[in-house]
């Protein structure tokens, strides 16, 4: 038998050298796997999806742009191009790439296939909305068109990705980008955010952390060349405009609940009550029809009723139940017109400036 | 009265299944046998309306529960007579919609609407109205035969509520019927109501929902004309309508196939293309009704329900509702009093296990094992059964399964009768409420607070409890660490060994002492273990499954106690124990054989021990512990008469023969022998640890794959406890060995 210090140094050596290999998402084991990404039909898609999003922004595409884009050598892109041109999915004008119609069709199945998978991630799964994207980039690829139309029965056929992208349809069809940017919006405007830009996943990432989703309602407060302010979900978020710049936004006339009337639930106080506005676009899936089904909609009544022992959760009177809430949720949930309970009649809804 | 008896006097007809309109091709593939009944009946309801006492008490003893087929939600269906017709009642899950995805819904919807049962039953809590007409509204959209049950009207006084039944009645458009389902008050009136809406004499013409949100109502109007149009003897179309807008899987393909068509019962066929017409023009109109037509659909019912609601309950001022609820609640959601309370009801139910289990445990052993074995033997003899046959049924099978009876049953059948008369009488709820903090910085759910505990019952009925969590990723995760909560048949393992090995190293008047903080170390290693590894998993394999949080404190309610008694030892006591009987007959036929089977000189068990020490040895153990754990997975109830088995044969000391189990009377025997065995401190500390860590016995691990229906997350929840233990026993074997020198 071996020493126990040399069975001890054996032990965590192999310890070690298993979490190297097979540790999750960094290891050599998934290392391997994203290296066979770089498959010869890998390429050609996300060089096809490359030049299509030249031509939604009506830039040029070129060679090296190419080269860029996919972290290739310019010798790689120039066979992957040469390859795609004797395939009648690219032609070369004036130093140019430009989509044939066989090729735009390709590219917008590959794009229907990411933003579908976005979709199923944002309202089936419990992914973290950052990694969506690094996950659709996977899977556009895998899903077969067939594929995609049963993910888009099953999803209810939506008709926008999370980040308010359009997913193009079955047949081709693709709607147009709605809103307009963030900054356009006057001080005093109301207006819904319709788009968060996903790449670079940087930005995504920090819009995403500022609380910030597609749906949100905004009034611009204010706008400069240094930052942009603007109120929403009962606070102030101040936005850098480099960060503004991601954001689009559709106009709103005067919403029924102004955002300064508004605050979640989160901020009451035991004993006091408030009326629900909304669920927050942000709560999708199973955790929004839980919620709705528990009958916390529009027009409810919600009172706090007691805190909980070991912090973050709550007990809420709602339709004369008591239903235990995590913070996270109550803070999804906008309400108006709080109140001490007991004050008010049932009938009255005495509206007093709510709280934040 | 938009509900009226059409015919008057005793209304038998002539046909004992007058009116039924049940389709029994689709009752049969959802698991329902109509074999000599007439008429089928659906119970449906939220939680917590005292759903299941409408049942009991409409059906008595004669039901019987199973799950649903594929699935595994529970069933429970019975039946009941009236005059000379036979009624079956299945109980459908308690839901508080229809519109979601989840399983229940899906499996309370699905029997609405294909199975046609001739009349559906909405138990509704008179005290939580509004709430619950959401569903009732609901079903009635779905069914026009239905009859309101509306429960627990004395709970609804008591909180200064009156509910004007007629008007509710009037309203909705189908019989409303109040009842106190605990004390039978009105039951039989439903029984009437229900007969006479099954044989027609009733008619409903069931409420449903007219205003909706402007925009959509012109949509749902259009595309509800061309699906009448286009299937006339549909009676649902509108929310057939809203169902394809909303883009439902499973009502497109039933379309699709012609399944909702058949059910109409008209007889006319209709061609594929017409369906396929339909599809494709819900597909159209679904880009006119905006994102939050979801969200629409829910607020109306609710808005509705509220409605209803307002008009027919009158509200006694005076009385404040759940006044007694909010003073049981100061009290045990308290920072003061919330945790030392819990703690000590939970010591309690273990503490009556524990000791309650011992006499009757005795009991069984004396007569199964010391009077029927000897018995048994005789009896062979007496018969000249061959001796190799003798020893392989009697010393083999028999003995395995009457240690199993004998050590498992009396636990099991105190201990969860307590639990659910906690869990009946609203305790439990708190319990998660009080701790879910601590479970959500693990990532996991406050309601695994009670599946844990459940498993130092057993793991595998903790297994099955982890039904309540309705979170997929919270539910996986509770699932696979339920198997480090210290179930009772590890208890006297731990209690064995640290008498013997921990206790010895005190003096002995805190011997005792010392050797209880030793079991209860391990288990609260156990606990710790729960958390690391539900925080590890809910951070990396887990990620990304849905998850959801919900947790609804229902009203205190006193329980009751012989029906809990009955059912919680019919459902949970006796499952659990044919299982693990199932599992440990086979056992001992192969703990018998290894000992008796001999192959070049010695037995197939000193081979196998030969073999695994080598392994036992490095992770601080021995070879016949690794084979005790082996040939014991079916129970850890047996591992120590067969460790002591093992060690008698290898050692060379006496005991009750070759493949025989057997336990000592004293622990210094024991103790005597395991010296003899080659036994050390470090043995006794790492039979602890590997007893708390190592793979979930057979019956859990069969659960395990019931419930998750995943060879995938079996797997995961088996070897992932095996390789911690492996792990820790290693570790603590040769750091032992490196200070010891």
């Amino acid at each position: 038998m071996n020493s126990p210090l040399v069975n001890l140094i054996v032990f965590v050596l192999g310890g070690a050298l298993a979490a190297l290999v097979f540790w999750p998402g960094r290891g050599l084991f998934a290392r391997g796997r994203r290296n066979r990404r770089l498959a010869n039909r890998v390429a050609l898609e996300d060089a096809l999806k490359h030049v299509y999003n030249h031509e939604v922004r009506e830039d040029a595409c070129t060679l090296s742009s190419v080269a860029g884009a996919l972290g290739v050598s310019s010798t790689r892109a120039v066979t992957l191009v040469d390859r795609m041109q004797r395939g009648g999915l690219l032609r070369l004008v004036d130093g140019r790439l430009l989509l044939t119609d066989d090729g735009r069709r390709y590219a917008l199945e590959v794009v229907r296939a990411h933003r579908l998978w976005e979709r199923y991630l944002a309202d089936e799964t419990g992914v973290d909305p950052v990694e969506w994207h690094e996950r659709a980039e996977k899977e556009e690829h895998a899903l077969s068109a067939e594929a995609a139309n049963a993910l888009a029965a099953r999803l209810g056929h939506p008709r926008f990705d999370p980040h308010g992208d359009p997913i193009p349809t079955a047949d081709g069809a693709v709607g147009a980008e709605p809103g307009v940017p963030l900054a356009e919006l006057a001080p005093g405007q109301h207006g819904v955010l319709t788009h968060l830009e996903d790449e670079p996943p940087v930005v995504f990432a920090q819009l995403v952390a500022m609380g910030l989703y597609v749906g949100m309602e905004v009034r611009m407060d204010a706008r400069s060349e240094q930052r942009i302010v603007f109120d929403a979900d009962g606070r102030k978020i101040v936005l850098a405009p480099i960060l503004a710049s991601n954001v689009s936004v559709r106009r709103l006339q005067e919403p029924v609940v102004t955002p300064d009337e508004m605050a979640t639930l989160a901020v009451l106080k035991p004993g006091e009550s408030a009326d629900v506005v909304r669920v927050s676009p942000a709560c999708r899936g199973l955790e929004r029809r839980r919620l709705m089904d528990l009958g916390i909609v529009a027009g409810t009544r919600v009172m706090y009723e007691r805190p909980g022992l070991t912090g973050g959760l709550c007990a809420y009177r709602v339709r004369d139940t008591l239903i235990a809430l995590r913070e996270e949720q109550a803070s999804m949930i906008g309400v108006t017109n709080i109140h001490r309970a007991g004050s008010p009649d049932r009938a009255g809804h005495k509206r007093e400036p709510a709280q934040s | 009265m938009s509900h009226e008896r059409t015919t008057t006097g005793t209304g038998l007809a002539a046909s004992p299944c007058a009116g039924c309109q049940h389709h029994v091709g689709n009752l049969v593939k959802l698991g329902v046998n109509m074999e000599r009944f007439d008429y089928v009946v659906a119970l449906a309801g939220n939680p917590n309306t005292g759903k299941s006492t409408v049942f009991n008490s409409i059906t008595g003893l004669r039901q019987h529960t199973g799950n649903w087929p594929g699935k595994t939600v529970a069933r429970a269906e019975g039946g009941f007579a009236l005059g000379d017709r036979r009624f079956k009642l299945v109980d459908l899950p308690g839901t508080y919609s229809l519109l979601s995805t989840t399983v229940d819904e899906e499996i309370a919807r699905n029997f609405i609407l294909f199975a046609r049962p001739d009349v559906t039953v909405v138990v509704v809590d008179a005290s939580h109205l509004e709430r619950n007409l959401n569903l009732a509204l609901q079903v009635l959209e779905i069914t026009d035969r239905a009859v309101v049950c509306l429960n627990l009207v004395d709970e609804a006084r008591r909180h200064g509520r009156e509910i004007d039944h007629r008007r509710l009645a009037r309203d909705l458009g189908v019989p409303v019927v109040p009842t106190v389902a605990r004390s039978r008050k009105g039951i039989d009136e439903l029984l009437e109501t229900i007969a006479g809406v099954a044989t027609g004499e009733i008619v409903c013409r069931p409420h449903r929902l007219e205003r909706r949100s402007r925009g959509v109502q012109q949509v749902v109007e259009g595309l509800s004309t061309e699906i009448a149009a286009a299937f006339p003897g549909l009676s649902n179309v509108r929310w057939l309508a809203l169902r394809l807008l909303d883009g439902d899987t499973y009502i497109e393909e039933a379309l699709r196939s012609g399944e909702l068509v058949e059910l109409a019962g008209n007889g006319v066929p209709v061609a594929q293309g017409t369906a396929l017409q339909v599809l494709e023009r819900a597909h159209e109109l679904r880009w006119e009704i905006g994102p939050d037509f979801q969200d629409s659909l829910t607020e109306d019912l609710y808005a509705e329900a509220a409605r209803l609601a307002d008009r027919s309950t009158a509200i006694d001022g005076k009385r404040r509702a759940f006044d007694l609820d909010r003073a049981i609640d100061n009290l045990v959601t308290s920072r003061r009093f919330g945790l030392p309370l819990m703690i000590a009801v939970l010591t309690a139910v273990f503490w009556l296990t524990v000791t309650g289990a011992n006499y009757p445990s005795g009991l069984l052993a004396s007569v199964l094992i010391d009077r029927a074995q000897p018995l048994l033997h005789h009896l062979a003899t007496a018969i000249h059964t061959p001796a190799w046959l003798a020893g392989f049924l009697i010393d083999g099978v028999y003995l395995a399964t009457a240690w199993v009876v004998s050590v498992m049953l009396p636990p099991m059948a105190i201990f969860f009768p307590l639990f659910t008369l906690l869990e009946d009488f609203g305790y439990l709820a708190r319990v998660s409420f009080n701790l879910d903090g601590m479970f959500k910085r693990a990532g996991a759910h406050g309601k695994q607070a009670l599946t844990m505990s459940m498993g130092f019952g057993c793991n595998a009925a903790g297994v099955v409890a982890t039904r309540i969590i309705d979170s997929p990723r919270e539910r996986l995760i509770a699932i696979i660490t339920n198997n480090f909560a210290l179930c009772n048949g590890r208890w006297p393992t731990q209690i064995l060994i640290a008498t013997i090995f921990i206790g010895a190293l005190a003096p002995a008047r805190i011997a005792g002492l010392v050797s209880a903080g030793a079991v209860v170390a391990v288990a609260l290693l156990g606990i710790t273990m729960t958390f690391g590894v539900s925080w590890l998993l809910s951070r990396t394999i887990l990620r990304g499954e849905p998850s959801s949080f919900s947790l609804e404190l229902p009203p205190y309610r006193p329980p009751r106690f012989w029906h809990t008694l009955y059912t919680s030892i019919i459902d949970r006591t006796l499952i659990v124990l044919w299982r693990a009987v199932v599992f440990a007959a086979p056992a001992g036929a192969v703990i018998w054989l290894s000992g008796n089977v001999h192959v070049a000189g010695s037995s197939v068990a000193e081979h196998l021990i030969h073999l695994l020490n080598p392994v036992g040895i490095l992770i601080g153990l021995n070879g016949v512990i690794m084979l005790a754990y082996v040939v014991a997975i079916p129970a850890n109830e047996i591992v120590i008469p067969t460790v002591l088995m093992l060690t008698a044969m290898t050692a060379g000391a006496a005991g009750a023969g070759a493949g025989v189990m057997f336990e000592f009377e004293s622990a210094a025997d024991v103790r005597n022998l395991l010296a003899a065995g080659g036994w050390t401190v470090l043995t006794g500390i790492n039979i602890m640890l590997f007893s708390l860590l190592h793979n979930p016995c057979s019956t859990t691990i069969y659960t395990i794959y019931r419930e998750t229906r995943s060879r995938k997350w079996t797997t995961v929840a088996t070897v992932l406890p095996l390789a911690l233990g492996f792990a820790v026993c290693f570790l603590v074997a040769q750091v032992w060995r490196l200070l010891a020198g």
